[in-house]
């Protein structure tokens, strides 16, 4: 008996990191794919002041995601801006912001944002496509995937490039 | 260095050796550099082709690495398919963990697990690179291709055709070292055989066969022209080898002849001598004997003749004393020489000669001895009791004289040889008409001297013979009249011979001393000195109105001797005559500036002497 219990015990003390590992993966990818998205996306004129001002990235409800971008983020440039993170809060208005992740902790505030001109609205719940969101995480055989609102993002201003709808896993509206 | 001996030996083979050795190493050399730059420009082009490969790769793929979609990089991968020479590709994370997959069907082993830096590889097979994938300054991975190169087929397949190609050359070579063989080794094969055979069987007749118009051509031409002219020459050295014999063996016999013409007259003077010591009493007998002494002196004075006229021959001594003379006089003093001989042997002479007042200028004596020596042939040659024509004409500027006998004939074939020195047509010993074989040499000599021809005719042996001797006369002179030199031709003794006090100086106290005592029976005065100063003091006191001077004298010659008898008052207009030796110069021009009034030359003449006499 004594000798189950032990093996369970070494068991759980096995299994522990390993779902830890998992969030932290799921974690770091979303940092790094909502990073790479950057690199994909054209916003409208005049979402910029200057041909050097930064694209402003804003997290509301994902506190880990949040972390892990100002770890990955600073000094990094692209297409010749720097990138600036700012944590949203609930109900503050994405004012200035090129790009707006809402976590699923957050996931009723959503629609408040949507229809935002130049705003690129990630997120990452079911059906979050039909809210507004152009982009939203899905997990396909427990591993990260995207889908896109190609629709959705032209009528906001935004152009996303075809090479990254290519590796999307689906695509709504926009061309085949 | 059997082979290179080989071609060493052989102009044929040196010319293929070139041919094909010039051929081979341009087509190896060629080849080489062809083979160098094309594996280059191929390792480049196939490098440069699948850089772009990967870059294309990388750039379509590089959202699928950004994402981690493997499924999609798997799918760009697979897009490889088309390209049959790529063995495996593959996408590395950017942390160089392996991302996708790609293995051509049947292509062994597989990509790297991990990524590795930047790099091409290439070996004789295959390419392999490393290439990352950098997207907005952001290395988002590495793309890994390992493609065949089929650089080990082409550069088989580039030598295959190499290997055809060089045959094909080779055999090209071949074939024109072949023409080069045909349009040049061959005619100089020619022309070194030529000069074998000429060399082995020193054959001067062989020539090379000419077959080109090139420089070989020139020295086959050149060739045979030297063999030509040696030819012609060995021939010449033979022919007067031949020429020179024959001439040596005329002399021989022409020597033993002479000996026999001159002993043959001894015996009979010989034993008139002894009937002229016996028969005292006998005026008959005596006066016979005479006669025969005579005769016998006469022939023995002819050959010795002969002779020295055959010494001024082979010495290229005899010359030619022209004067303008009628030549009917000539004609006529040879007939007269030649009368009593025909009478003796019985022949009938049937002479025609040219109406007087034909004048040649011509040497009368030597072309009276012309007529005589073919007169004398003619009558020698003729049996007794035969026929000889004797024809004189002047013709169309030339002067014809024709001599035709019934006698022996000539030999077919000989009518050119009988004029040669010292020809007998009858060689054997046993021949009855005996003669030097000098007559027609001379006779023909001395007819070329005038300028003119001389040819014998014959039917054959037995069948008589032909001489005909034409010479040239400058037609204007035909019908000039006769002025001098028949005279001393004609010699009838005459009164008007004597009365002269004559002066002989000759060193030859034989001769001057016979001269004078012909000259005293004659009535005249003579007075003879043996060397110059004795004349010349020996005229002062004697006044000499005729004086004979030899040209030799010793202490002072004949023609200082003339000038200082013509300083002299006493003999100032003396009637001085030079007497010269043979070989001795005989200038008339030189004679007659030393104040000579007339020329003679040994033996002297009586005839001459009276005719001069009668003059004076």
């Amino acid at each position: 008996m004594k000798r189950s219990f032990t093996r369970i015990v070494v068991a759980l003390l096995l299994l522990a990191p390993l779902a830890a590992t998992g969030q932290a993966l799921e974690r770091e990818v979303k940092a790094a794919f909502l990073f790479k998205f950057l690199s994909f996306v054209e916003w409208p004129q005049g979402a910029f002041a200057r041909p050097d001002s930064p694209i402003a990235l804003g997290v509301l409800g994902a506190d880990e995601v949040l972390d892990e971008l100002l770890r990955i983020v600073p000094g990094r440039v692209v297409q010749g801006r720097p990138i600036t993170v700012r944590r949203l809060y609930y109900g503050e208005p994405a004012s200035g912001l090129h790009l707006l992740f809402v976590g699923r902790a957050a996931g009723s505030a959503l629609p408040g944002y949507a229809e935002r001109e130049g705003l690129l609205l990630v997120a990452e719940q079911p059906g979050a496509l039909e809210q507004g969101a152009i982009i939203n995480f899905v997990s396909v055989d427990g591993r990260v995937r995207f889908e896109v609102a190609a629709d959705a993002a032209e009528r906001r201003g935004l152009r996303v490039s075809s090479r990254m709808l290519s590796v999307a896993e689906y695509v709504r509206g926009g061309k085949p | 260095m059997r082979l290179w001996q080989a071609i060493r030996r052989s102009v044929r083979r040196k010319t293929m050796a070139v041919v094909l050795a010039t051929t081979l190493v341009a087509l190896l050399v060629n080849a080489a550099a062809m083979l160098v730059y094309e594996v280059g420009a191929l390792r480049e082009a196939q490098v440069a082709d699948l850089l772009t490969q990967a870059e294309i790769l990388g750039r379509a793929s590089a959202p699928a690495l950004a994402f981690k979609d493997n499924k999609e990089a798997a799918q760009d991968l697979a897009m490889l398919r088309a390209r049959a020479d790529i063995e495996h590709a593959a996408f590395y994370a950017a942390d160089g963990s392996l991302f996708a997959v790609y293995s051509a069907p049947g292509a062994s082993g597989g990509p790297p697990e991990r990524a590795q830096s930047a790099a091409i590889d290439v070996d004789a097979d295959r390419i392999t690179l490393f290439q990352p994938i950098i997207e907005d300054r952001e290395t988002l991975g590495t793309v890994y291709l390992r493609a065949r190169s089929g650089l080990r087929e082409r550069v088989v397949g580039y030598l295959g055709i190499l290997g055809a190609v060089m045959a094909l050359a080779l055999a090209v070579a071949w074939l024109l070292s072949l023409w080069l063989q045909r349009a040049v080794t061959r005619p100089i094969q020619a022309v070194a055989a030529a000069a074998r055979e000429v060399f082995e069987r020193r054959d001067f007749s062989v020539r090379a066969e000419k077959s080109t118009e090139d420089e070989i051509g020139v020295l086959a031409e050149a060739l045979n022209r030297m063999l030509a002219d040696l030819e012609r020459e060995m021939g010449e050295r033979r022919e007067a080898e031949g020429a020179l014999k024959a001439a040596d063996r005329r002399k021989d016999e022409f020597l033993a002849t002479l000996a026999h013409e001159l002993r043959n007259p001894l015996a009979p003077i010989r034993n008139a001598l002894y009937i002229m010591q016996t028969a005292r009493d006998n005026p008959a007998a005596e006066a016979e004997a005479r006669a025969i002494i005579e005769r016998q002196l006469q022939q023995m004075v002819r050959l010795v003749d002969d002779l020295l006229d055959v010494s001024r021959i082979t010495t290229g001594k005899l010359a030619l004393r022209r004067e303008r003379v009628d030549l009917r006089a000539v004609a006529a003093s040879a007939l007269e020489a030649i009368e009593p001989l025909a009478r003796a042997r019985g022949h009938r002479l049937s002479v025609e000669l040219p109406p007087e007042g034909i004048i040649v200028n011509a040497d009368p004596t030597r072309l009276s001895q012309v007529f005589l020596n073919l007169l004398n042939n003619a009558v020698k040659f003729t049996d007794p009791g035969g026929r000889i024509e004797f024809h004189v004409a002047a013709q169309r500027g030339e002067l014809v004289a024709r001599v035709r006998d019934s006698g022996v004939g000539i030999p077919p074939g000989m009518s050119d040889e009988i004029f040669e020195m010292f020809a007998q047509a009858d060689r054997s010993l046993e021949r009855s008409t005996m003669g030097l074989g000098v007559g027609l040499s001379l006779a023909r000599r001395l007819v070329e001297l005038h300028g003119g021809t001389i040819e014998a005719k014959s039917a054959g042996a037995g069948r008589g013979s032909e001489f005909m001797v034409r010479i040239p006369i400058p037609g204007t002179e035909a019908q000039l009249p006769v002025r001098e030199a028949a005279e001393p031709l004609v010699s009838p003794a005459s009164a008007v011979t004597q009365g002269h006090r004559i002066l002989l100086a000759d060193d030859n106290q034989d001769f001057a001393n016979s001269l004078a005592a012909v000259l005293r029976r004659m009535g005249n005065e003579v007075r003879v000195e043996h060397d110059g100063p004795a004349a010349l003091s020996a005229a002062e006191n004697f006044r000499p109105d005729v004086a004979f001077l030899d040209i030799g004298l010793p202490r002072m010659n004949g023609f200082d001797l003339a000038r200082r008898l013509r300083a002299l008052p006493v003999t100032a207009h003396s009637v001085l005559v030079a007497v010269t030796g043979w070989g001795q110069p005989a200038d008339r021009q030189l004679a007659k500036e030393a104040g000579f009034d007339d020329y003679m030359v040994k033996p002297v003449e009586i005839a001459r002497i009276q005719a001069l006499l009668r003059a004076t």
